[in-house]
């Protein structure tokens, strides 16, 4: 994996590990309540990761097992306890909050299980939205919001709002909006966990689409299988260590199995 | 799309919230304004009405007759206590005086040591041409020396002890459609009376000291039947700073007189009003206080209900000083809308204000007493400074209440409101 992508690599996690306070990372204490503060509970340990351009990288594993921490990592908004994360070959533990957001901002694109579209704003609007968080003149957020709502088949949509549009309208939008600022990679956490699976196969078409005309690349936290068969790689996470890595064959062999073995059990 | 208009969205979209907490400023903001448009007035006015009330260094009156302003400042001056009025419907319908004292006491106090001169006058109610007006009469060779005298506009003063002249105010003259030259009648009612050659028109302070008549003092008090009697005698020193010992001698050497200096008058009033501006000004920032905690209520909850929101405007690369300033922009706009709405409402209030109490000033009881120092307290002054203060006040408001929640919701940790569900 890292030696075959090494040349173009744009994401790279060396050894990165994140222990939290206790009780902090789970959902039930996130209040910070119970005396076991100052237990750490180790969240990611040792974590060595690269991402190549145009590559779909999909990260799978159970709950609580460290997954969508990893991919805050790489989008600069939490920070490793030890090891370190490059992108673009930059070292994001010499940024600051703000060159933090800055990175997020131009570097990165977001795409959330629900969609967290802005609800008081316009598709078109919550596309243009980091643009001009970035300074973007204004004509240019405009055209540029809507050439990527076309790109991503929502052209009839630019002035509805969120509450107007289905879940799988919206998620679109939220990759449209992600792509505003021409990022280096798209980063989905569980994009299609509330879409029917025609939404998430059309979704999943959409994300192969820019990889293939944009050579964008992806890397996307997931549980379900119809994302798992469109990606190059999947590394499987336990307990805050990657258990295997699996190549796009290896995936189709084992969700053709699962496939087989679900359709004798229903 | 700027902070503003992005904080406006949000606003709109939870109307009724955004209503409310709205509200809060605008009664906060309203109340402030008309206070500080009465008490603007009311400073202004009393200063001058105290001024024109008392327009002698000393007036010595009566003194089982309540004294201007008294010891609440709201006595009623001149005629509260006087045998000829209705109470407080307006006028009787007939000639009336206050309590009076004997018109000989102007030559006695002339003659006082420091005394430069003592002028005595007969205020008297009646009708001047049919309409109810004050008559005041006066002796024109010692009035204009002790007094400063009449600002007359038109004509001239009454010339010594003629008999059947009169001096009409603006406002009465106009009213009468009188002028120069002209004849009225001065009487105990409307329909009869003598006839008065009117010979000069001044101007006052105010329109209702307008709505008055002079005549020589004799024919007041043969009007009222008054003979040798006087309401006030006004009485001038050599030197200002003997004021208070001449007024004291008075006092002491004359029984039943009261002798009130118009550093007093004025001191006391002054001290009122300012008692109610301080009073009001209390009202007013309580009022501005709760409103402010309004807002600071509002934008928590609002924050907390968009901490997701939050999370993902930073997770798309907005900075901690964007999301404060998103949020301050959606208390600046509470406050702009609360103030602008506030100075509306407060406006309109005061504007309406003199429709209710204006009524006692004008007609009411006493004329230039009770109803003549409220009336003239409360008519508010709107001036653009008012204005823009108040809406100053409910922005500076609006912000104020916002800090705090715009600081919280720009310091939340982007990975945990991102979990916010």
């Amino acid at each position: 994996m890292s030696e075959t992508n090494a040349q173009a690599a744009i994401v790279q996690t060396v050894a990165i590990s994140k222990q939290y306070k206790g009780g902090r990372i789970h959902v039930e204490s996130r209040r910070g309540e119970g005396k076991d503060r100052i237990r750490l509970v180790p969240a990611l340990n040792g974590i060595d990761m690269t991402v190549g351009k145009g590559e779909i990288i999909g990260i799978i594993g159970p709950s609580g097992s460290g997954k969508t921490t990893l991919l805050n990592m790489i989008g600069g908004l939490d920070r490793p306890s030890h090891g370190k994360v490059l992108v673009d070959n930059v070292d994001l533990s010499t940024f600051n909050d703000d060159q933090l957001a800055d990175y997020r901002l131009r570097k990165i694109g977001f795409i959330f299980q629900f969609y967290n579209l802005i609800p008081t704003l316009t598709a078109l609007e919550n596309v243009e939205l980091p643009m001009n968080l970035a300074g973007v003149p204004k004509q240019e957020q405009e055209n540029h919001a809507y050439e990527l709502l076309r790109t991503v088949g929502l052209e009839s949509r630019v002035g509805h709002m969120p509450v107007e549009m289905s879940g799988g309208e919206q998620q679109r939008v939220a990759v449209a909006r992600a792509l505003a600022n021409n990022p280096l990679v798209i980063l989905g956490d569980e994009p299609t966990g509330d879409l029917d699976s025609k939404s998430a196969e059309a979704l999943m078409d959409l994300i192969v689409s820019l990889r293939k005309d944009r050579k964008m690349t992806f890397v996307l936290v997931t549980h379900d299988p119809l994302v798992v068969v469109e990606c190059d790689r999947v590394y499987s996470i336990r307990d805050g260590k990657i258990l295997r890595t699996q190549t796009k064959a290896e995936n189709k062999k084992i969700i053709g199995d699962e496939r087989s073995m679900l359709s004798k059990l229903y | 799309m700027s902070s503003l208009s992005l904080a406006y969205r949000s606003l709109r979209r939870r109307k009724v919230r955004t209503a409310l907490t709205v509200s809060g400023i605008v009664t906060g903001v309203a109340l402030i304004l008309v206070l500080f448009s009465l008490t603007a007035g009311a400073s202004t006015q009393t200063n001058g009405l105290v001024r024109s009330l008392s327009p002698a260094q000393i007036t010595v009156t009566n003194s089982t007759r309540p004294s201007f302003p008294g010891g609440t400042g709201t006595g009623g001056f001149p005629g509260g206590g006087g045998s000829g009025f209705g109470g407080g419907g307006g006028f009787g319908g007939f000639f009336g005086t206050s309590e009076t004292v004997s018109q000989s006491l102007a030559d006695q106090i002339g003659n006082i040591t420091g005394v430069y001169a003592a002028t005595p006058q007969l205020s008297v109610t009646g009708y001047v041409g049919g309409s109810n007006a004050f008559v005041y009469g006066i002796d024109p060779s010692t009035y204009s020396e002790v007094t400063g005298g009449l600002n007359i506009v038109s004509g001239a003063m009454l010339s010594s002890s003629t008999i059947d002249q009169v001096v009409l105010g603006q406002t009465l003259a106009q009213s009468l459609n009188a002028t120069v030259g002209s004849t009225v009648t001065i009487g105990q009612n409307s329909t009869g009376g003598d006839a008065f050659a009117v010979v000069g028109i001044y101007t006052a302070a105010n329109s209702f000291e307008e709505r008055s008549a002079y005549v020589p003092l004799a024919s007041a008090q043969s009007l009222s039947g008054d003979a040798g009697k006087v309401t006030d005698i006004y009485v001038k020193a050599n030197n200002p700073s003997y004021v208070s010992t001449i007024a004291s001698e008075i006092t002491s050497s004359i029984p039943g007189v009261n002798a009130v200096t118009a550093a007093s008058s004025t001191l006391s009033a002054s001290s009122l009003s300012g008692t109610l501006t301080t009073f009001f000004t209390v009202i007013g920032l309580v009022a501005l206080l709760a409103g402010g905690f309004g807002v600071i209520n509002t934008m928590i909850i609002s924050t907390t209900e968009r901490t997701r929101e939050i999370g993902t405007l930073r997770a798309i690369g907005a900075k901690k000083g964007q999301v404060l300033r998103l949020f301050i922009s959606e208390a600046f706009l509470i406050g702009l809308i609360g103030g602008a709405a506030g100075v509306l409402v407060g406006v309109v209030v005061a504007l309406l204000l003199p429709s209710f109490t204006g009524a006692a000033s004008a007609t009411g009881f006493g004329g230039r007493g009770v109803g003549g120092l409220f009336g003239g307290a409360l008519t508010p002054t709107l001036t653009p400074e008012v204005v823009l203060l108040s809406l100053c006040l409910g922005i500076v408001v609006g912000v104020l209440g916002g800090l705090y929640p715009a600081w919280r919701a720009s310091r939340l940790d982007p990975v945990e409101a991102l979990r916010h569900v």
